[in-house]
């Protein structure tokens, strides 16, 4: 896959991967705030799972 | 000769952009080993919050203090250092904000800018200090998922907030009142500490911290050893913090955050003249090694507000007094019925409050720049006011939603078999604490 926005290395400014590209751009931004929100989510759900265990005498 | 003079023009020319970037990247080389030395803050913090738990809830305290730094790192991406561009000016948008929006192009490696990353990284880890100081608090009865939610909400949007307006070269508390607090004394540490008082009283004492009379336990850490080392660790690491406070200026002198001009050598005076001063008030005070480390930690965030102008038998006097104070103030929140396991609320909230109002009482009258407004008790005050009022206000507010949710406090059950077992797929000590015998 080629990420590069640059094609030399001469005037080159931002050259991170895509940074040509604002729609790839905000899609990788959006794609880790959902792993971020997501892994909120994930941990509430694992700790509630552990509460309930110790509430029901199974640890 | 006119060729000479042209070869001679064209080596100078060549000579003084070669020295300009010899500048750039010594700047970025100074800001990246103070991040690197910030991270040791939160190593500390690790260790002192471990250290501080019992042994039943040593590893679920590990992990809330690290998953803070791992969640304060991408929001602060996300929306932290554009809020801090975004609002010098109080609640209005700047627009210098749009640098700092997380698809700009400033945003990410670009050979036009060699100083956005490095500041960003720099500002990421005072966010993830903050979280910090509220994450001892709470410990041993905080719900994972609330703490998160806390420490991204303080160290991404609360504490840069009050940066933006106190700790900022055109901060609204700044140009408006001459507000100076060049060690983040308050935007950081006053902050947090005001913070974690508005969570505790909603999160509520451990089982066990308080009597049916209301006089209180003294809930031992299992590891008070690793507890000190954590506090020296966590002072380690404030060179960093505080090397990150001031201003590398290519071919010039230093200047603190608003562009008044100061020296890195000031910097060493105080802050090692008020952490000794603070080691020795809180040693005089307690004779406790738990509260003599806290104490060289409030001594120095006593002189950071003016790290840059005290002379330093006074910063170390003033440091000395804030850490005199502190295990007493941390005595009368727990006359409160507050539990707060570090007394946090006394070393960062207490020790950031006085080291604000000091500046104002004791360093009164230092100019400003631009036509600012000199340094005054007034703007102090005001300063620590609003940051108090930002602090306590957000951090209450924001834990009772989370307790209306049920999302702020474990169940009891779980707090008594301990957050280890209950939630840990590890035991910290599979072979056992065991006490030695007496003979």
């Amino acid at each position: 896959m080629n990420t590069s926005p640059i094609t030399k290395w001469d005037g080159a400014t931002a050259y991170f991967t895509f940074a040509d590209n604002p729609t790839v751009v905000l899609g990788l931004l959006a794609l880790s705030a959902v792993i971020v929100v997501g892994s909120i989510i994930f941990g509430a759900f694992h700790e509630k799972e552990c509460y309930v265990k110790v509430e029901n005498g199974k640890h | 000769m006119e060729q000479q003079i042209a070869d001679l023009t064209a080596k100078l020319a060549a000579l003084e952009a070669s020295t300009k970037m010899s500048g750039t990247i010594n700047s970025e080389v100074f800001y990246w080993w103070c991040i690197a030395l910030m991270i040791v803050i939160h190593a500390g913090f690790l260790a002192y919050e471990m250290g501080a738990s019992r042994a039943k809830n040593v590893l679920a305290s590990g992990i809330k203090n690290i998953l803070a730094f791992a969640f304060i790192v991408p929001t602060f991406f996300f929306f932290g250092w554009w809020i801090y561009l975004a609002f010098p000016a109080g609640l209005t948008v700047a627009d210098a904000a749009a640098d700092g929006l997380p698809w700009a192009q400033k945003m990410g490696p670009n050979l036009a800018d060699n100083a956005t990353g490095i500041f960003w990284g720099a500002f990421a880890l005072f966010a993830a200090t903050t979280a910090s100081i509220m994450s001892g608090a709470v410990i041993e009865r905080i719900r994972m998922t609330g703490f998160i939610i806390l420490a991204i909400f303080l160290g991404s949007v609360v504490w840069i907030l009050g940066a933006s307006w106190g700790w900022h070269p055109t901060g609204w508390l700044t140009t408006e009142f001459g507000f100076h607090d060049v060690g983040a004394a308050g935007c950081v540490h006053l902050i947090a500490g005001a913070f974690a008082l508005g969570v505790l009283i909603n999160l509520g004492p451990r089982i066990g911290k308080f009597n049916a009379d209301g006089t209180a336990n003294e809930i031992g850490g299992h590891n008070m050893p690793m507890t000190v080392i954590g506090l020296m660790l966590i002072i380690v690491g404030f060179f960093g913090f505080l090397g990150g406070c001031i201003i590398y200026v290519n071919g010039g002198q230093w200047t603190n955050i608003y562009g008044q001009p100061t020296t890195l050598s000031a910097f060493a005076f105080n802050t090692l003249m008020g952490f000794c001063g603070g080691l020795i008030g809180a040693w005089v005070k307690t004779r406790d090694p738990f509260w003599m480390m806290s104490g060289g930690l409030v001594g120095i965030i006593s002189a950071a507000a003016g790290l840059d102008v005290w002379y330093p038998p006074f910063a170390f006097a003033i440091g000395f007094f804030g850490a005199f104070m502190a295990p007493i103030v941390a005595k009368m929140v727990e006359k409160a019925g507050i539990d707060d396991a570090v007394a946090a609320v006394a070393v960062h909230g207490w020790g950031g409050l006085w080291g604000v109002v000091a500046c104002g009482l004791f360093a009164a009258g230092y100019p400003n720049i631009n036509d600012m407004p000199p340094v005054s008790l007034t703007g102090q005050l005001v300063g620590a006011g609003v940051f108090l009022a930002l602090g306590f206000g957000s951090g209450f507010i924001l834990s009772l939603v989370l307790k209306m949710f049920g999302l702020l406090r474990v169940p009891p059950n779980s707090e008594i078999l301990g957050l280890d077992k209950t939630k840990v797929p590890l035991a910290a000590y599979p072979e056992g604490l065991r006490a030695m015998p007496a003979e």
